[in-house]
């Protein structure tokens, strides 16, 4: 039976990982896309334990600084405390649930509740009420009624990640040997990255992992899905990926990589000659910094997402979160990233580079949204969403000879990175606890 | 961007009429995809600025409120990006303009004043943009609109446009259009 329409007998989709999910003979479906209840199963073991990108370090640089953003569909406040290190609240008052922050943005002494006066200060201890005498004649304790906090908050080179789970691996075991690939665009020079201000929201009636598992290893849409985009910037025909010489798709407890050593790949995509040069500028102490090999990654045609919803591009240097809105909507936060040492008119080349081309203006994302969407809608037939998805490019890539850190498989133009991601996906669903989730790694985990 | 002009005066009723054909003019190019000629109704030194809207409490705004000059925007473009973003839509593989989207764009609200020199106009606006994609999808976008407009013998050239939007976060997927 190599593609022929089936359904399954269902009573239970979470029960029947196995037949909508079978990475082992590369198929997928889009039940796992469209389903209420898998929906549900995901919001509680994968975005209430994994780790999930909540604010870049240069957003909150002070005291009181703080933005909202949401874990899963939990609205938090990330907010830089007194002694420098960043708390994560749930935005929701203990009281009534009200939230206490409305604004996606700003600097504050803490926050007060609108509804009956709560007023939290920035360790989210509750400070007072309106009518506070009420209170105290009720023998309310109010140090057992703060904002509540988050499981465990962790950064790495200016990436802020949470978690809801106390009992999830640290973030260094979670992230695992991506980060020496992560290097690549967050750590090429000396200082560092930063955001540029501001953030774009825009919704998408996708599933979020299909836009996900796009940026963990789907380098073969780019050619196709986005000619239209690339003629636009370039003023020509695009170099066919399978071209680029040497590539790789890298994968580690879901988290993929994939990517060429072109250097200039994604960033030749802004059109502006500018970037590029910078690139060729910064390379030699790229390489001094990252090695020879790191160096030619820094702005080449690659993508990568951090499982479960964290993704960007180098060179594009588009950085987002797919927030899951249901099992058929996503709200897309997108923010742009550039070298903290890098010129004042670098950076703003990059500011409205990666916007003409990666928002919901941009000509590459454009054709990216139809995509998506509709692989989304289809799955909403019954017969349909259950049909074998084909996902088995490049199954026997896997390089066991490599000094490379990570589950290494040669080629970008591979669904290995997919597959991956969709198995790990599964592995947490049906997974009680993380001591339950199967060490697929088979790489090494560490640079040597 | 055009908040310095202090005491704007007012044009005549012909003059006003003139600038509210030009603007219809505008928009039933675009909802005919006659990009080319829309382009050529935009001035060489176009700065066409459609800025990111960023929900902010009024003790921490923006240099421009609820917006800021140098944060992300949707579109920030001079001519060079304007011609990009067209030539997109007029490749056979930009895949989700096929079947094309329908487009019909709505002007109201017209105040029409002089500019600093004498060729030049201040127009205030309010748009509604509607796009139709597919069998079901629809897509309705309102905002506000400043635009500095010069006229030559060629007629109104539009020299700077700035789009303000309320929205914080867009109910939809992408801007396939001008505004």
């Amino acid at each position: 039976m190599s593609n022929k329409i089936r359904t399954i007998d269902i009573t239970d989709s979470t029960a029947s990982l196995d037949q909508l999910c079978d990475i082992e003979n590369g198929t997928i479906s889009g039940m796992m896309f469209s389903d209420e209840a898998i929906y549900r199963k995901e919001l509680e073991r994968i975005f209430a334990r994994c780790w999930l990108f909540v604010a870049h370090e240069s957003q909150i640089p002070n005291t009181g600084d703080y933005i909202t953003t949401t874990m899963g569909e939990d609205e938090v406040i990330v907010v830089r405390q007194k002694s420098g290190e960043v708390k994560v609240f749930l935005n929701a008052c203990p009281h009534r649930g009200n939230k206490v922050c409305f604004s996606e943005s700003g600097s504050t002494r803490g926050f007060i509740c609108n509804y009956h006066g709560w007023s939290f200060n920035l360790s989210g201890n509750l400070i007072g009420q309106h009518e506070s005498s009420v209170y105290e004649d009720s023998n309310f304790d109010k140090s057992r009624w703060g904002l509540r906090e988050v499981a465990k908050v962790d950064s790495w080179k200016g990436l802020v990640f949470a978690t809801f789970d106390p009992e999830s691996p640290s973030l260094e075991e979670y992230l695992g040997p991506m980060t020496w690939y992560m290097d690549a665009l967050f750590d090429n020079q000396e200082g560092g990255t930063e955001f540029v201000g501001g953030c774009i929201r825009s919704t998408y009636e996708c599933n979020w992992k299909i836009a996900a598992e796009n940026f963990v290893g789907d380098a073969l849409h780019a050619g196709w899905t986005h000619d239209s985009g690339a003629k636009a910037m370039l003023g020509g025909s695009v170099t066919k990926i399978s071209e680029l010489g040497e590539s790789y798709s890298v994968n580690w407890n879901g988290h993929g990589y994939e990517f060429a050593l072109d250097t200039v790949g994604n960033v030749a995509a802004l059109g502006e000659k500018a970037l590029n040069k910078y690139i060729y500028q910064i390379k030699p102490s790229a390489e001094e910094r990252l090695g020879a090999f790191r160096s030619n990654m820094i702005a080449s045609v690659s993508s990568c997402t951090i499982f479960p919803n964290f993704s960007f591009l180098p060179g594009q240097n588009t950085v987002r979160v797919w927030q899951p809105r249901g099992p058929n909507k996503i709200e897309l936060y997108t923010w742009v990233l550039v070298n903290k040492s890098a010129p004042e008119d670098i950076k703003e080349k990059w500011r409205k580079g990666a916007m003409i081309t990666f928002s919901p203006t941009g000509v590459f994302e454009m054709d990216d949204g139809e995509n998506w969407e509709y692989s989304t809608k289809t799955a909403k037939g019954w017969v349909t969403g259950q049909q074998n998805l084909f996902i088995g490019l490049g199954m026997d890539t896997l390089k066991r000879d490599t000094s490379l850190p990570g589950n290494v498989f040669s080629g970008q133009l591979n669904e290995a990175n997919g597959r991956a991601f969709y198995q790990y996906w599964r592995d947490l669903l049906e997974a009680e606890s993380w001591k339950d989730v199967p060490d697929r790694n088979v790489g090494k985990a560490e640079v040597q | 961007m055009l908040h310095s002009y202090d005491d704007l005066k007012p044009v005549t009723a012909d003059q006003y009429y003139e600038v509210s054909r030009f603007l219809n003019y505008e928009y039933r190019l675009l909802d005919e995809e006659r990009f080319e000629d829309w382009l050529n109704l935009v001035h060489e030194d176009i700065h066409y600025w459609m800025p990111g809207i960023e929900n902010r409490r009024r003790e921490n705004l923006l240099d421009q409120g609820f917006y800021g000059t140098d944060h992300m925007a949707y579109f920030d473009d001079n001519l060079r990006d304007l011609t990009r973003r067209v030539a997109r839509f007029l490749q056979p593989s930009a895949w989700a303009e096929n079947p094309p989207t329908r487009n019909v764009h709505q002007i109201t609200n017209v105040e029409v004043y002089h500019g600093e020199t004498p060729d030049e106009y201040v127009v205030y606006s309010v748009f509604q943009s509607v796009r139709g994609r597919g069998l079901d999808e629809e897509y309705v976008l309102y905002g506000r609109r400043e635009d500095l407009l010069v006229k030559s013998s060629a007629g109104f050239r539009i020299k700077k446009r700035l789009i303000v939007i309320p929205n914080a976060s867009l109910k939809f997927k992408n801007i396939n259009t001008f505004l």
